[in-house]
């Protein structure tokens, strides 16, 4: 390479390095800060922590209840993931295998419910009718609502349902499969890789969802997700705010994901690409 | 085939069911209900438009609208040229590009609640991160009130910003691996710039790719809340109340701030008016852009 070309590319490689740095630094900031102890964090303009406080893990696990937390919001981002790949994975099938009354009205359905956004004003007749029917006091009530929320996930699966031949179908059906068989056995283990991103992309979004278990909290503490009680962290119930907890519940929180990034990062960008490609 | 279409109904009932249940109800219940005054609890009372006419005239909720505007513009202005930049510098074969796209899209896999905790702790005014950081290196003289009236709007930009740009610059990236390589090999050839290259070829090829994402970024904008409402609920002094804040206060009053109290009547009201305004601004854009490539 020639000195001229370097000098040229000198300006992307800053640019690049810059925004990379920034990029990471809130992350590595949460990171490093929550091995300080409160004072350091508040005051001592440190990079690395002077003493590193595993102790802070400890205390946030247990004094703090974020034990609790991860339960809730595990509990809630596998049965979510579960549910909405279920629900979404056996609507695709019916509408791309079958011609049936309605189906262009179930995909105007589903498609209205991605485009029209009221914000939190369907908060109150979901809540409503979720106490109608006793799971307003249950982490039921927050995984029922967001499963209902399954039309990104149906369109996607709904993509991947292309690169599977209809014939096969119909080989499966002479072999003596029926409609049903078909999708259990067939169908399933086929989109199992499709299956998996979108599994990724469910469970994300479940366990980094705010409102809504904020909402279904708010008279029973006890329901509170990793986000929640986090952020309920921030007003501290008792005297002073301990910083260096939240940045130790924080990474608690990001942690999992971050590790799961690192190894499957293709496949979260994936999901954002094919929505442009369509 | 009689008996698969038995069990199309059945397969698809359960995702017809939730959907309606939970994704079209709602909103038919709000319909109904910004006609009535209704605190959420006693009778509610049919007063026709009333509260529409107190939309009208209520000062704090337009100035959520025009914080709202301030919000989305400011966010907007830095996160499409610089993700579209860095899409096309990591579109080509770069050493390390992958690498680069990884930690440009890390952002966008957290919660943005959890994360504006870790953000309270870094632009506290008091005794946050930064501040620390620059007065120890003195290139200020007191701490920066990051999240007081005069910066608070500034400091949720960035912090959207922040968020934003890895998403919007992977869109980017698949919408310029549409482009054929040719065309800029014809470009090179005539001794085109950079920079020619970018406002003359890859802008106008992006074309209908470029406005879905636009739009997909304005109308993202305009409804996000869930940062703003952990940082700073709007506050100080209603500096960063944007219209979907406001809205979701009026449903669930806030314990620490507690200036509202829920009234969902006119909530649904409010939230009939903040959907018109996400549709109007939209279908300007469409126009607008309508408009521009006529020209063109």
């Amino acid at each position: 390479m020639t000195i001229r070309k370097m000098l040229i590319r000198m300006p992307v490689w800053i640019m690049l390095i810059v925004t990379a740095a920034l990029m990471l630094f809130p992350i590595v900031i949460a990171m490093l800060g929550s091995f300080k102890t409160n004072l350091e964090l508040t005051t001592g303009a440190t990079v690395f922590p002077s003493k590193w406080q595993f102790q802070n893990y400890i205390d946030a696990w247990n004094k703090a209840d974020f034990s609790g937390f991860t339960f809730n919001s595990l509990y809630v981002a596998v049965f979510v993931t579960v549910g909405t790949l279920l629900v979404s994975a056996m609507a695709a099938y019916a509408v791309d295998r079958v011609a049936f009354r309605g189906k262009k009205l179930f995909i105007l359905l589903q498609s209205f419910t991605l485009f029209i956004s009221i914000g939190a004003v369907v908060l109150k007749p979901q809540f409503n009718l979720m106490v109608s029917i006793g799971l307003h006091k249950s982490l039921w009530g927050v995984i029922i609502i967001l499963i209902s929320a399954h039309a990104t996930a149906f369109f996607m699966i709904i993509g991947f349902f292309r690169g599977i031949p209809k014939d096969l179908d119909e080989a499966a059906l002479i072999d003596g499969c029926n409609f049903y068989s078909t999708f259990w056995r067939i169908i399933l283990p086929l989109l199992r890789p499709a299956l998996a991103v979108v599994a990724l992309f469910t469970f994300r979004n479940a366990w980094n969802e705010y409102i809504l278990p904020l909402v279904f909290s708010l008279s029973r503490p006890d329901l509170q997700t990793l986000p929640v009680g986090l952020a309920n962290l921030r007003y501290g119930a008792g005297a002073a705010v301990e910083n260096q907890l939240m940045l130790a519940g924080a990474c608690i929180s990001i942690l999992p994901l971050l590790v799961v990034y690192i190894f499957a990062n293709r496949s979260f960008m994936q999901v954002t690409m094919g929505s442009v490609k369509g | 085939m009689q008996r698969n279409r038995i069990g199309a109904y059945l397969f698809s009932f359960p995702s017809f069911f939730l959907t309606m249940a939970l994704g079209i109800y709602p909103v038919f219940w709000a319909l109904r209900y910004m006609f009535y005054d209704y605190q959420g609890y006693g009778t509610p009372k049919f007063i026709g438009l009333e509260n529409f006419a107190r939309v009208m005239r209520d000062a704090e909720f337009w100035q959520s609208v025009a914080n709202t505007f301030v919000y989305a513009g400011g966010k907007l202005i830095i996160t499409l040229p610089l993700s579209l930049i860095l899409a096309v510098i990591l579109n080509r074969k770069l050493r390390g590009r992958h690498a680069f796209r990884a930690i440009f899209f890390l952002p966008t896999i957290f919660s943005a609640s959890v994360m504006s905790i870790v953000f309270y702790i870094v632009f506290n005014s008091y005794n946050g991160i930064i501040n620390q950081y620059l007065l120890k290196l003195n290139i200020v003289s007191g701490p920066v009130d990051w999240l007081g009236a005069a910066h608070a709007m500034l400091t949720i930009v960035i912090i959207a910003v922040w968020g934003a740009v890895g998403n919007y610059m992977l869109l980017f990236i698949a919408g310029l691996q549409s482009i054929p390589e040719d065309v800029y090999e014809a470009a090179s050839l005539d001794g085109v710039n950079p920079a020619q290259r970018l406002w003359y070829i890859t802008i106008p090829m992006l074309g209908p790719v470029l406005q879905m994402i636009v739009m997909l970024a304005i109308t993202t904008s305009l409804k996000g809340y869930e940062s703003i409402m952990v940082l700073t609920e709007g506050g100080p002094f209603g500096k960063t109340e944007v219209m979907y804040l406001y809205l979701y206060k009026l449903f669930f009053p806030l314990t620490t701030s507690g200036t509202s109290v829920q009234n969902i009547g006119y909530g649904s009201a409010v939230g009939f008016t903040t959907a018109v305004i996400v549709g109007l601004v939209t279908w300007l854009y469409f126009w607008m852009s309508k408009k521009l490539n006529n020209v063109y």
